[in-house]
């Protein structure tokens, strides 16, 4: 069990997502940085499938009343554990009644803590993503327990440690696929999306992000048609909208890109104020 | 009438199958036609499918070739000849179009030109189609409102509209399955829960099956709503045989 001390901005157990439910509706979710949440179920030897805890910009604080281990990983969060740093991206053994804090996000927006054997929070339709209208607790609260699966690993496994790129983070650039809608832009919008640098608005969220700097852009409805994480949206007036874990699952807005599975790792480290630029690329067959 | 599909890709791990741009039930039926050869032919390589009026998406597990496995999709739905009988069904959807839900019937009326009585027996006489489910989850594509009804969506969308609403918006009727914000107008609501995760299976309608609404009172709106918490309630619907 880990006790919440205190909650920090916003955070929320997610997994790989929940799969199989799309046809009704209901978003996928899941980590956002799917990349940082896998590094750390690595580093403990976990199943890919083990769900983490998402931390956003500002860090909770945790109590735990049990021994385990933990890494932690993504954003440039700078953790505690009785007061004395710890490392990130490394394997970290935790006592009874340790107490660890995270503090704020130096880089980057979202970090991931993975305990060993993944948290044990509610399952709903296969997955333990926290959503609201699916999962009964839909983000950290204070005096929240939060149950841990037991593993008879903990003590028996050296340390582990990865260095992390900082590319990761800062780098503009999103790889992306043309969308389904993409042809029908005009020629000079088309150029438009690789050479405009756009800037991340403050509004993002795990729904979507939204960039400005395409206003001269726009593009008509369509017909409401399946939509995916990563499919970046433009709408009759120019916003540009970028579908994240949690979008809806059906719209009616113009596919005009396809975002990699990398980018969508990277657009999810940006904050408000960021800049990124598209690069369209050919797909891997 | 029977157009070939185009093929799209839609990112690394999923794909379109797109047919003519148009909202009409023979597309749709291919749509669905196609959805189950591939839920039939090929889980082995596709997660989910999810259709919606002309477009089947497609997506694939992450270490499946997508070309690859299009190109046996195209094959295998050229020579696919068969009309699998899907078991669809008529629901009935009881709504209460009573004044206490009904917030923007007065809208509706100036706008339609319609008194209360026609709207509401306009809106329950018809038989609309699920096409498919999208925005919320449960929430329902409906097609064939009658075009007298078609009323503007609000200039400003409500912050909070009630689970259970019943709305017209622009060209489209549809039931909002959980409390969120819209910009339809609400002309009755249903005890019924749209979307149940308890449930057998959780939404009341699925792609293909039709919706009726059936106009109740006050009083039955209570009745109803305290069979469906007490799980007693046995919603009205029969398979369809077409």
């Amino acid at each position: 069990m880990i006790k919440v001390i205190s909650a920090g901005i916003l955070s929320s157990i997610q997994d790989v997502g929940r799969y199989g439910y799309r046809d009704s509706g209901v978003p996928i979710s899941g980590s956002m940085d799917a990349y940082a949440a896998q590094l750390a179920n690595r580093l403990l030897g976990n199943h890919q499938d083990a769900a983490l805890l998402e931390i956003t910009l500002i860090g909770p604080v945790l109590e735990f009343r049990e021994p385990t281990a933990i890494a932690i990983t993504g954003a440039g969060f700078t953790p505690t554990i009785n007061n004395r740093e710890i490392p990130l991206n490394t394997r970290i053994w935790i006592e009874k009644g340790d107490e660890l804090r995270f503090g704020l996000a130096a880089y980057g927006l979202r970090g991931y803590l993975g305990v060993m054997g993944g948290f044990a929070t509610e399952v709903v339709l296969g997955s333990r993503s926290q959503y609201t209208g699916i999962t009964k607790s839909t983000s950290l609260k204070k005096g929240d327990l939060l149950p841990i699966l037991s593993s008879d690993k903990v003590g028996k496994i050296t340390t582990a440690s990865v260095k992390e790129r900082m590319e990761h983070f800062n780098s503009k650039e999103l790889i992306c696929y043309k969308g389904p809608e993409f042809e029908l832009l005009p020629k000079h919008i088309q150029k438009l999306l690789e050479t405009q640098v756009l800037e991340v608005s403050s509004k993002s969220n795990r729904m979507a992000y939204l960039l400005t700097g395409l206003e001269k852009a726009s593009a008509e409805e369509i017909i409401s048609a399946a939509v995916q994480p990563g499919t970046v949206q433009l709408t009759p007036s120019g916003q540009c909208i970028v579908l994240m874990r949690d979008a809806q699952t059906t719209g009616g807005y113009a596919r005009i890109l396809q975002l990699s599975e990398r980018a969508m790792h990277r657009l999810s480290q940006r904050r408000g104020g960021d800049h990124v630029q598209f690069r369209i690329s050919d797909l891997p067959l | 009438m029977k157009t070939a599909p185009l093929y799209i890709r839609y990112g690394e791990h999923a794909a379109l199958v797109r047919w003519e741009a148009v909202i009409d039930p023979m597309i749709h039926h291919e749509v669905l036609r196609l959805r189950h050869f591939i839920s039939e032919k090929f889980s082995e390589e596709i997660i989910e499918t999810v259709p919606a009026y002309h477009e089947l998406a497609l997506y694939f597990k992450p270490n499946v070739s997508v070309s690859e496995v299009l190109k046996k999709i195209k094959r295998g739905y050229k020579i696919y000849s068969e009309h699998p009988s899907e078991v669809n069904f008529n629901v009935k959807i009881p709504v209460c179009y009573d004044e206490k839900f009904a917030l923007d019937m007065e809208r509706v009326v100036t706008h339609t030109g319609l008194s209360k009585a026609e709207i509401i027996a306009k809106h329950t006489e018809t038989t609309y189609k699920v096409y498919f489910l999208g925005f919320l989850p449960g929430f329902p594509y409906l097609g064939g409102l009658d075009t007298h009804l078609a009323t503007p969506r609000l200039e400003s969308p409500r912050e909070y509209i009630e689970k259970g609403a019943v709305a017209i918006g622009g060209n489209q009727t549809g039931i909002y399955p959980s409390a969120s914000p819209g910009g339809w107008n609400i002309i009755g609501q249903t005890p019924l829960q749209m979307f149940d995760l308890q449930g057998s299976q959780i939404t009341i309608l699925r792609s293909g099956d039709f919706v009726q609404f059936v106009a109740i009172s006050a009083q039955e709106f209570i009745w109803i709503e305290e069979k469906v918490a007490s799980n007693s309630y046995i919603i009205e619907k029969e398979v369809r045989h077409d």
